[in-house]
């Protein structure tokens, strides 16, 4: 669970502190441009590391900087509790005169305060504490020190770290891609979920047991649900189809030929059973309401924070009236920008003035931090 | 689907989005049947939980004897709050129709050291689940007793179903 997101010089986001430490779920509102999506964007950074993506310049572009200001850098901060060990994690970019790409400027690891490795430019100290031996190496300052350094076992609090990370989930699907063809299997969907298949298949081999929780959901929602397969249909690849009844009759269905809203019922089911299956796991949902109508925002919502309640942590955005108030003014955060000149605010609903209900401030525009 | 109006189902009408939050947190339970309740945008005060009530729910509820509708209002520590909203519940819908509330108002459970409005509503739904009253005999909640026992009979197996 995240304790802390700390942001600085990033896009919008100028000394930007999001105050999620111990709550289960939250929402962020604000209107278009405020930064809620970038926020997103800050988060997939920590998991792309975590997933082997070491370039500095494969992670972040000069344009970047907020405002172009180059001259400062930009900081990542998070502190994260994982099985109740505390981790906290900074990095630090930067870009000198007369360079093309960011070069890293601090990143240090620290676990319940000790440091497993501190990082000043190239020169990288391992924590003896943590290894075998003190260890002091250089690395290219464009890289990233996070996913390079080789691991000692499954045990090794880097590993637990870095595989917490990895496995954040960071989702705005685009249903009209996901097809439910596969090559191989993954318990990493990407940003627009366009892998469902290969999710699917990895979450099956991962745990067989979260089809279960699959089914239970779907069959909520459609009723005439029989069972989704996951047939092999060429040379190391399968494609899934799903299988509804009536009566006597059934009728079977490619992935790919289900509706958009009825792929994001699919999604919200293979998210609650991974969370179960290889969680507490980290959730970003960018707009989870997009694509539903509007007799199932509430409960697709409510399900998933109350899927979420029981473990793991859950960040959605939205802009639904009727996802919003699944949200209570405790556990709804507002993001604000007076321009794009300006940094992005953010503040806890229950923290501003308003009256009547907050769907309705918000439709007069007369929620200011 | 929503709700589905073909099996029994609760509405919760709330007064406000401090009634809404005890609601959200009652929803988190994880072994809450999440579809056989909804919960409807916040009225914006006790009378328009009354009026609300009475021009939009009462014709439905004759239609469709699945339907029950708990209002979730603040009692601001009025002893005949509960008669004077029930007043426009017709006989014949009474006993699908709960009306319950904090004695005064819901911010002051948090006032009482509770916790958050939320994790007071999933204290309110555990106990509910387990058939306890811990929370629910606080001093701000215990006039509810006499609807809970009829909740507990009436509404239990909806939201809490044996499987």
């Amino acid at each position: 669970m995240f304790r802390r997101i700390y942001i600085h010089n990033y896009r919008c986001l100028e000394n930007f502190d999001l105050p999620i430490s111990g709550k289960s779920s939250t929402l962020l509102i604000g209107k278009n441009g405020s930064g809620k999506s970038t926020l997103g964007k800050a988060l997939q950074l920590f998991q792309s590391m975590a997933r082997g993506t070491n370039r500095v310049g494969e992670l972040l572009k000069i344009e970047d900087f907020s405002q172009g200001r180059i001259d400062a850098p930009i900081r990542f901060e998070i502190e994260v509790s994982i099985g109740g060990v505390d981790y906290a994690y900074k990095l630090a970019l930067e870009m000198p005169a007369g360079f093309k790409e960011m070069r890293v400027f601090e990143e240090t690891l620290v676990q319940n305060g000790i440091a497993i490795y501190e990082r000043n430019r190239a020169q990288v100290s391992l924590n003896k504490t943590f290894t075998n031996n003190e260890a002091k190496f250089l690395v290219d300052w464009h890289l990233v020190a996070l996913p390079l350094i080789q691991e000692q076992s499954e045990k090794d609090p880097l590993s637990i770290f870095k595989g917490w990370l990895a496995r954040m989930l960071i989702l705005a699907p685009i249903p009209s891609l996901i097809t439910g063809d596969s090559k191989g299997d993954s318990l990493f969907p990407n940003l627009e979920v366009t892998n469902f298949g290969e999710w699917f298949s990895g979450l099956l081999a991962h745990s067989p047991a979260a089809y279960s929780h699959v089914d239970k959901y779907i069959r909520q929602i459609m009723p005439d649900f029989r069972d989704i397969k996951n047939p092999v249909v060429g040379k190391d690849s399968r494609s899934l189809t799903v299988q509804f009844y009536q009566d006597q009759a059934t009728i079977s269905l490619p992935f790919m030929g289900l509706s958009d809203g009825e792929k994001c019922f699919f999604i919200c089911a293979l998210l609650m059973a991974a969370n179960d299956a290889y969680g507490p796991v980290f959730c970003f949902w960018d707009e989870p309401d997009n694509y539903l109508p509007l007799s199932e925002v509430g409960h697709f919502v409510m399900q998933l924070r109350s899927s979420f309640s029981a473990g793991g942590q859950l960040l959605v955005t939205s802009h639904n009236s009727e996802a919003i108030p699944q949200f209570s003014n405790e556990n709804i955060l507002l993001l604000y920008r007076r321009s794009h000149l300006e940094p992005t605010q953010v503040r806890a609903v229950a923290d501003i003035a308003f009256h009547g209900n907050l769907v309705d401030a918000l439709i007069r525009d007369d929620l200011e931090p | 689907m929503s709700v589905n109006k073909l099996r029994p189902h609760i509405f919760v009408l709330p007064e406000d989005d401090a009634n809404h939050a005890l609601a959200n947190g009652f929803r988190l339970n994880p072994n809450l049947s999440q579809r056989s309740i909804q919960v409807l945008p916040s009225a914006g005060g006790w009378i328009k939980v009354q009026s609300q009530f009475q021009k939009e729910h009462i014709f439905p509820m004759e239609r469709n004897q699945n339907r029950h509708t708990v209002l979730l209002l603040d009692f601001d520590e009025m002893a005949n709050r509960r008669d004077e909203v029930a007043k426009v519940v017709p006989q014949h819908l009474s006993e699908r129709v709960f009306i319950l509330g904090v004695w005064s108002e819901p911010e002051d459970l948090k006032k009482a050291g509770l916790g958050t409005l939320e994790s007071v509503g999933s204290k309110l739904a555990l106990e509910c689940q387990n058939e306890t009253r811990v929370t629910w005999e606080h001093v701000l909640l215990r006039h509810n007793n006499i609807e809970l026992d009829r909740m507990a009979s009436k509404l239990k197996h909806i939201l809490f179903p044996v499987l």
